[in-house]
């Protein structure tokens, strides 16, 4: 088996989808967390000066996404034909574009902005988003076909983030509900959860 | 007989022309339809998240321009060999990706000063993206491995603007991407009839 080493800060931020990835294929990995002060020292070793990277066997790469993919195909959740594969990618990536809003108003330093960005997620951004994706989870509680892809894992861990600032947002969202039970069960996952450092963020 | 693949976008490169591209260098044929306005309008209900390039294949339909690019690619062999080269060709799109939201962003920015703050921010990333891509870049002009992948042609693409005002001069690996982008068969093709669009 190779030898896979993971490098990020101790947060959940842009590493978790990779560690619940490799709790969920029951992959033994190293999880290094960096202080920040040791940052400025390992950035120019990085590929691209940013944290996570990924080293296997001696070969690094970065970007959260890439890495997450990877370690996804390795799982064996990338999904199993090329369209199923396409679709997981699809519906990742349109929980992106939400997760990103979320994340600007959770760093938004100004406490009445703050609450304005806050005001116009919860009101504005989070309810269409979820009555699509609704939509999309079969009521098996699966994105896609009939078995877990990495696109339930990607889901669970943003809505993990959510769900802090908006404990209520998934009432009412049947097959939604069901995504987040399945992933949490995942024995894997299951075992991370309960061990994993307790993290702000 | 119609090609198997649709793609559906405004007239524009901008999120579109990856997935374009990707089919010239493969030289698979493919609907390019573009929308104005009015058309995206009555179009934007029927697409899966409310948004541009979508593409139909054997009656499904997906949407979000760089899973799009990655179907396309993995369809016609342009994703990298091995599942690391494709992990490294990901790292390298997920990259240009980012340089094309900034860029993207500046250009549409209505703001004046958030424009002009925009820019600013450019003028140090993109030296910064260079150096690092022409560090990782692979030995014979290809990113990753030894043939073309779409990571050159994000590169290629994402560089589009950039080159008008940049030479690659410091950056051989990365001028020999691009001219192996230029001259490939069914790209070179491609950019010689594609509509000359501003962005």
């Amino acid at each position: 088996m190779p030898a896979y080493k993971l490098t990020y800060f101790n947060v959940r931020g842009r590493g978790e989808l990779i560690r619940l990835l490799f709790a969920a294929g029951e992959i033994p990995y190293e999880d290094v967390r960096i202080e920040s002060d040791n940052w400025p020292e390992l950035k120019p070793k990085t590929p691209m000066g940013q944290v996570p990277i990924l080293e296997v066997d001696g070969e690094v790469i970065c970007q959260s996404m890439a890495i997450a993919r990877f370690v996804a195909r390795e799982a064996g959740l990338l999904g199993k034909t090329h369209l199923d594969q396409a679709r997981a990618d699809m519906l990742l990536d349109g929980g992106i574009d939400v997760g990103k809003l979320f994340e600007e108003m959770v760093m938004e330093k100004d406490a009445s902005k703050k609450a304005e960005k806050k005001k116009e997620f919860g009101e504005k951004t989070l309810p269409p988003f979820l009555a699509l994706y609704e939509g999309f989870a079969g009521d098996n509680g699966y994105f896609v076909g009939y078995s877990l892809t990495w696109s339930d894992i990607a889901f669970f861990n943003m809505m993990d983030f959510i769900t802090a600032e908006f404990p209520s947002a998934l009432d009412g969202y049947c097959n939604l509900t069901k995504v987040i039970k399945i992933v949490k069960r995942v024995p894997g996952i299951a075992k991370w959860l309960k061990e994993r450092p307790i993290t702000d963020n | 007989m119609a090609p198997k693949y649709k793609l559906t976008y405004f007239n524009a490169r901008a999120r579109g022309e990856l997935v374009r591209l990707i089919f010239a260098a493969a030289g698979v044929e493919f609907e390019d339809v573009r929308f104005d306005y009015e058309q995206w309008a009555a179009f934007k209900e029927s697409t899966p998240m409310g948004q541009i390039p979508v593409l139909e294949v054997e009656g499904r339909t997906m949407c979000q321009s760089l899973a799009i690019a990655r179907y396309v690619a993995r369809e016609t062999g342009l994703c990298g060999k091995t599942s690391w080269e494709e992990a490294q060709v990901d790292m390298f799109v997920c990259g240009a990706d980012d340089l094309l939201t900034k860029l993207l962003n500046v250009r549409f920015e209505k703001d004046e000063a958030t424009k002009e703050e925009g820019k600013k921010g450019l003028a140090t990333y993109v030296p910064n993206f260079l150096a690092n891509y022409e560090k990782l870049c692979g030995p014979e002009g290809y990113l990753v491995g030894t043939s073309l992948t779409y990571a050159d042609l994000a590169f290629f693409e994402v560089m589009h603007d950039i080159l008008k005002v940049t030479t690659l001069d410091q950056y051989p690996k990365l001028a020999k991407v691009v001219e192996n982008v230029t001259t490939d068969k069914g790209v070179s093709a491609w950019l010689a009839k594609r509509p000359d669009n501003p962005s």
